[in-house]
């Protein structure tokens, strides 16, 4: 496995998420990175773009890799508030969710904020922050119940292509939806490689993922699929 | 007060422009020319949708104000190179707005090209297609240009990207007029801005003879069905001779065409089409043949003003068609 794929694993970042840019600060011992949806990649010969991190981004800290403390950043626009990713946090939280649940199991083993603080080089402020959202009944630990229509099919559900070939329709109401459907339809037509074809599907689950939180009256057709 | 769009003289276009706002400018190019130096990005055309209704001037410009941006929007000049990576660059939320010159070499590869552009359709984009008065076809070249140093081109095209803050988002909308004729039903089989051969109901046929053997009234557009988004192509010109026909935009493979029904009225037409309420969109602009075929000088097409332009960019270049762009929470 090369060194990229086993960093992913190890923070449990999944396709269709990649860490689009990372820097690392040897002096405080501090990793961040920024997690966006995998590029699109154009023609046959597929190569990944480097993207400039993007300033101003919610960060939440993460699982440690080693002796660095682990900060993502990410665009909740285009990761959905309401996806239960592990490596995300609840809005205006400063942990991730997996972060979130190391701590309770600290918790739950009898450990206090003055121990967990030092075992996870965490600012007792952002610790002590937390637990008062959790006395306050403000976050939970446990997956939020999904709100209905916001589910977006992953991306190798059947739908996509079923969209995309014509076999399930749509009442579609944007603009920018109906020309993307048109231009995808009309190049799996012309498509016979089944790889090629799960790219185009992937492309418009991409785009259901971005605009999800305008997309209910769409998703709401797919929840009924 | 708050500030609306609308044609402002250009005493008033020099105050706003002073006082720092980022705008986009529509005018005959002796307007723009007398403008100063500012946050905005501009286009030739002396025609306008004002809130008086339809009118030409060379003594007035149209201002499209840009506010509520989470960082100062990025003006810009694209030349034919970068035109691929405007979505791509664009702010992951916000929109972009551009001007494209008419009958450049932007112009062209944007109308082919702009489906396949990376990121097309995931980011907001609008705009139009700068002119010039009709009565200065051939002698006068529409022009763009970027406020903040003045240079004029003939063949990029000006851009301002405006990222939004989180909690605000933009739409892009288009408003048709036209409604399709159901039969026939026209395929093409390749891209361009004209065409000889199509298939009519599943039988090829040279276009230009069937158009001027149904008598068809030509100030009608092409309506492509895009999923059920109704996109037109206008048509330019029929040549008999050579049965070609061309258009001001151009047509696709694998899209349903269908002619349009005949329009009684213009404004009724867009007054119909026209969504409930009477919000202002953020930015707006109409079509020059709709200013033209439809009489407008003087009638209001319901309460969106804008520029009557050479195309209007809802994403892709489309004709005679009411594009805008709305920004909401």
């Amino acid at each position: 496995m090369k060194i990229d794929d086993w960093l992913h694993k190890a923070l449990d970042i999944q396709a269709p998420w990649q860490i689009s840019q990372l820097i690392a600060e040897p002096a405080t011992r501090r990793l961040d990175l920024w997690v966006t949806l995998q590029a699109q990649r154009t023609g046959w010969f597929f190569g990944s773009r480097q993207q400039a991190p993007t300033p101003g981004l919610p960060i939440w800290r993460h699982l440690n890799v080693g002796q660095y403390s682990c900060h993502i950043h990410a665009n909740p626009r285009e990761t959905g508030w309401h996806n239960q990713l592990s490596w995300l946090g609840e809005e205006g939280q400063p942990f991730s969710r997996a972060l979130c649940q190391q701590i309770a199991a600290y918790f739950k083993a009898g450990l206090g904020i003055p121990a967990i603080c030092p075992l996870l080089d965490i600012a007792a402020a952002d610790l002590w922050k937390f637990k008062h959202h959790l006395d306050q009944g403000l976050t939970g630990l446990s997956p939020a119940a999904e709100p209905t229509g916001t589910n977006v099919p992953g991306a190798d559900h059947p739908v996509w292509l079923a969209l995309l070939d014509g076999s399930r329709q749509l009442d579609i109401r944007a603009l920018s939806r109906k020309l993307l459907l048109t231009k995808l339809r009309d190049q799996v037509q012309r498509i016979n490689d089944s790889q090629v074809r799960s790219l185009k599907a992937h492309e418009l689950q991409r785009y259901f993922v971005r605009h999800a939180h305008l997309l209910s009256h769409e998703l709401a057709q797919l929840d009924h699929a | 007060m708050t500030l609306q769009n609308g044609l402002f003289t250009l005493a008033e276009a020099h105050a706003l422009i002073e006082a720092g706002h980022f705008m986009t400018v529509a005018g005959d190019e002796s307007a723009l020319r007398r403008l100063p130096p500012g946050h905005w990005i501009g286009g030739t055309i002396p025609y306008f949708m004002s809130s008086h209704g339809g009118l030409c001037s060379r003594d007035h410009v149209y201002l499209q104000l840009i506010d509520g941006f989470a960082e100062p929007p990025r003006l810009s000049l694209r030349d034919i190179d970068q035109l691929p990576d405007i979505c791509r660059l664009a702010p992951d939320n916000g929109y972009t707005l551009i001007i494209i010159p008419a009958f450049g070499e932007c112009h062209r590869q944007f109308a082919q090209n702009a489906p396949t552009y990376d990121d097309m359709y995931m980011k907001p984009l609008a705009g139009w297609i700068a002119g010039v008065h009709l009565g200065e076809l051939g002698q006068r070249k529409p022009l763009v240009v970027l406020g903040e140093t003045g240079e004029f081109a003939e063949d990029k095209a000006a851009v301002i990207d405006v990222p939004l803050p989180v909690h605000r988002y933009a739409q892009v909308d288009i408003i048709n007029p036209f409604r399709p004729s159901p039969q026939p039903v026209l395929h093409f089989a390749e891209a361009g801005f004209s065409a000889t051969h199509c298939e009519i109901d599943g039988q090829t046929q040279k276009l230009a003879d069937y158009l001027l053997g149904l008598k068809i009234d030509t100030r009608l557009p092409l309506i492509g069905d895009y999923c059920g988004a109704a996109i037109n192509v206008s048509i330019r010109h029929i040549d008999p001779a050579t049965g070609t026909v061309d258009f001001y935009a151009p047509v696709f493979p694998g899209v349903d065409y269908h002619l349009a029904e005949p329009l009684a009225d213009y404004v009724s037409a867009f007054e119909a089409a026209l969504p409930a309420g009477d919000a202002h969109p953020d930015f707006a602009c109409n079509c020059v043949l709709n200013y033209l075929h439809g009489d407008l000088e003087g009638r209001r097409t319901g309460h969106i003003g804008g520029p009557m332009t050479f195309g209007e960019i809802g994403y892709q270049l489309l004709n005679q068609t009411l594009a805008c762009l709305t920004v909401s929470r």
